[in-house]
């Protein structure tokens, strides 16, 4: 083994002045309460953006005691690079992704949720006495020099990661460039494509060229007209109803009857004719009854 | 204040020996991936699927031909570099040519376009499913050639992690090769929505598991004060300090690998996913991740925790148990063949498990040899499984398999015979795997585990001999599947399991001999 291994027995490490002070207790039992607060908001909070604020809180108070810790360092980097940097991101991720969207609260599975919350009761309360009986006559760490290669600061990090850990330290790069290219992989599509989007002058060429029925957008509906409602149909120049600006949905409304009651002040009324194969309209029939 | 910090900085950090031989075939690989990252990049798009096959089917040779020259003159103890964070050692060098192999024929499977036009991936998976473009690019002949990069990073990422010696570079191996995992399994050019269903749940269990390892991890550090594995056996090894954090830490690490192996009660995404993700990445999961999972469980048992393994053993034995009874009984009712060889893949990392209990050299050879035989016959019968088919894709329900002998009678015959050593029949790969692993068991003094074994190696050969006996003595659906011919990589991968799975049952002294050369390197 190099000297320079990081293993520093934390449990084991049992020197005669290692104890805790004063100040590092109350800062402890006001600082954990608050980081398990938040652990507990984030994950009973309904609303997203309410979970990740309290992620943040409880990364703050871990940053906190990181310092407490006189890993200086690390409780720095935990508060710029953690709730700096990547909880900020989830929130602009969040807030992109509609901030509206809460969890759903429908059991999918019956019973999922009591069994769900008594077993993990039950798994926390077995870790939580087994670590306090096995953690009951440890001696405290004697507190490390941050100055040293051990000690947690940046000078002691940088040798363990550049040193010892250099493999895993590369590796993470392969998961950089996984995620990377996950990322484009899931979300990017190919706008000139064979199906994808054509811009805007394509689309005018195209128009052009005969590919649509006209060159021109349909006329809007209300356009010339004396109302914009949707129900009433745009008018061309010389008064007559344009109509293509007639949405096939709304059939039955006033748009549609009063084309009829046009024809029929015109007198543009088609007679009954003995040689038709079809009856007339039905609708209109039925109107004019 | 500040000044002891700035008087710091005159020592010079030691830069770790690297063994450069011992690990080239990691370095290939992982450096090829980036390779084809760029390639992705700078390529225009009809050229990218060529130039990438190429690429990786050349990458993996180059990587067998650099572990082949490094096999002839390795140590017999096996080597640790990079300051003790790699062990290249015997089952090291074993495992990377298992990996090697299977992944060849996984990317020759991957590759092929005669089956389906345009090959079994999405031309575009950023188009959401059921879209007016989405069905458009049906009728396209593109794929997502990332694939292939990925696939190389998650073979570089299980190379990595059955060599790891400490638990971190283990936890990034694992995150390594499963980040590539989760994405090529929503990439399916049919069905899209169940492959991605797949790939999200794959990715948010495997994501639970992983924090179980990290804690696991965390656990271990305060036990032992160390991560890795020889510092962790030699805290075990006689101390006074409570072993609630060993413990804890113990069962915790366990979870996140044997959910890796889709072992026993932690296998609940194997059927969804395999039965969802392209059928080419199902035979990459199936075969090489449940070589890299039981490698690295296999170290970490056998090195960390030998001493204690009286203690941990009845745990095992239950968790094998479960992992037995699952796959073999929920393996009866299964209608569909992807979900069934999925079960049965549980079923196997049960027999699997019973093999890495014994911690001796016979037990380590068997669960190499077992590992072996089991990844090159699964990955030959996903192979058969994508050639059976209609107009919806593949007919994996097995009601559109009744009478396919008659359809096509070298299909059939071609997937009874996995499916005998899938089941374990002598003159196959299967029963010797089964039999070294059980009689390394029985020496070790797990007599009732193996007798509980064989009655469930004798449950679930009742459901693959369902499948030969719907092949052969059923009439064939009038509107049934058609088995499409393969093309050259598909037969040449299939053909490539068929042949290892009979030659390891006829001829194994071969394969056995190497899997027993030698144990973990336990220098630290």
């Amino acid at each position: 083994m190099t000297p320079m291994t990081p293993t520093t027995p934390l449990l084991a490490q049992a020197t005669a002045e290692a104890t805790v002070s004063t100040g590092e207790a109350i800062a402890f039992w006001i600082l954990g309460p608050l980081a398990l607060a938040g652990a507990l908001g984030m994950v009973f909070a309904r609303n997203a953006v309410h979970s990740a604020l309290w992620l943040v809180l409880t990364m703050l108070t871990l940053g906190l005691l990181y310092l407490a810790q006189q890993a200086q360092f690390l409780g720095f980097t935990q508060i710029i690079v953690y709730t700096g940097a990547i909880m900020m991101l989830f929130l602009f991720v969040l807030m992109l992704a509609g901030r509206d969207s809460s969890d759903s609260v429908v059991e999918v599975l019956r019973g999922q949720r009591l069994a769900g919350a008594l077993l993990g009761v039950g798994v926390a309360g077995l870790f939580a006495t087994a670590m306090a009986r096995g953690l009951a006559d440890v001696t405290p760490a004697a507190p490390l020099d941050p100055w040293s290669p051990e000690g947690g600061g940046a000078g002691g990090l940088g040798r363990v990661i550049f040193g010892d850990y250099l493999f895993p330290f590369e590796l993470t790069a392969a998961l950089l460039i996984t995620a990377a290219m996950g990322g484009m992989v899931l979300s990017f599509t190919t706008r000139h494509g064979k199906g994808g989007r054509k811009t805007q002058r394509e689309l005018v060429e195209a128009r052009f060229r005969g590919e649509y029925e006209r060159p021109s957008p349909k006329p809007g509906p209300g356009v010339f007209a004396t109302a914009n409602s949707v129900a009433t149909p745009a008018l061309l120049p010389d008064g007559s109803v344009a109509p293509e600006s007639l949405s096939e949905l709304i059939e039955n409304t006033s748009a549609a009857r009063l084309e009829e009651q046009r024809r029929q002040v015109a007198g543009d009324v088609p007679k009954p004719d003995a040689h038709a194969l079809v009856a007339p309209d039905e609708s209109e029939e039925g109107k004019g009854k | 204040m500040l000044n002891p910090f700035l008087a710091q900085q005159g020592g010079a950090i030691e830069t770790p020996q690297i063994d450069y031989a011992a690990i080239l075939p990691i370095l290939i690989v992982l450096g090829a991936a980036c390779v084809g990252v760029l390639l992705e990049a700078f390529l225009p798009k009809h050229q990218r699927w060529p130039v990438q096959v190429g690429l990786t089917l050349l990458t993996i040779v180059a990587a067998g031909v650099a572990l082949g020259a490094y096999v002839g003159d390795a140590p017999e103890q096996g080597i640790t570099t990079l300051s003790g964070t790699v062990a290249v050692d015997a089952p090291a060098l074993f495992l990377w040519g298992t990996l090697l192999a299977l992944a060849l024929g996984a990317v020759l499977l991957i590759a092929d376009r005669s089956v389906e036009p345009g090959g079994a991936f999405v031309a575009q998976a950023g188009i959401s499913p059921g879209t007016v473009q989405d069905r458009a690019q049906v009728s396209s002949t593109g794929m997502q050639t990332e694939v292939f990069p990925l696939t190389l990073f998650a073979l570089g990422g299980m190379m990595t992690f059955t060599a790891a010696n400490d638990l971190l570079t283990m936890f990034i191996a694992l995150e390594v090769l499963s980040l590539p995992l989760y994405l090529m399994c929503g990439l399916a050019r049919r069905r899209r929505l169940i492959s991605q269903e797949a790939a999200v749940k794959y990715f948010l269990l495997g994501a639970f598991a992983s924090a179980f390892f990290l804690y696991g991890i965390a656990m271990l550090y305060g036990y032992a004060g160390s991560v890795r594995l020889a510092d962790i056996a030699a805290a075990t090894a006689g101390t006074d300090r409570s072993d609630t954090l060993l413990f804890a830490g113990f069962g915790l690490l366990m979870v996140g690998l044997l959910f890796k192996g889709s072992v026993g009660p932690f296998h609940t995404w194997t059927p969804d996913v395999y039965q969802g993700a392209p059928t080419p990445i199902t035979a990459f999961m199936a075969a090489c991740t449940k070589v890299a999972a039981f490698g690295a469980l296999l170290r970490v048992l056998f090195v960390a925790f030998e001493s204690t393994s009286w203690e941990w053993r009845g745990v095992l034995w239950a968790v094998a148990i479960i992992s037995m009874a699952v796959g073999a009984i929920l393996g009866l009712t299964q209608t569909d063949v992807k979900r069934m060889i999925a079960y049965s893949s549980i079923a196997h990392a049960g027999f699997l498990l019973v093999g890495t209990m014994a911690i001796t050299d016979e037990g380590l050879s068997g669960t190499l040899f077992y590992l072996l035989a089991y990844g090159f016959t699964t990955l030959a019968a996903f192979g058969v499984i994508s050639l059976v088919r209609d107009a919806s894709g593949e007919a994996t329900h097995l009601s559109a398999w009744a009478g396919l002998s008659k359809r096509s009678p070298l299909l059939a015959a071609v997937f009874t015979f996995l499916l005998l050593a899938l089941a374990g029949i002598p003159l196959t790969s299967g029963f010797v795997g089964k039999f070294v692993v059980f009689s390394a068991a029985l020496s070790d003094g797990m007599a009732p585990l193996v007798v509980i074994a064989l009655v469930f190696s004798a449950v679930a050969a009742f459901f693959y001999l369902r499948v030969v006996v719907l092949m052969y003595f059923s009439e064939p659906a009038p509107e049934g599947p058609t088995v499409s011919v393969p093309g050259a990589f598909t037969t040449a991968a299939i053909t490539l399991g068929v042949v290892v799975t009979l030659l390891l049952g006829v001829l194994p002294a071969f394969a056995l001999d190497w899997a027993g050369a030698g144990g973990f390197a336990l220098s630290s």
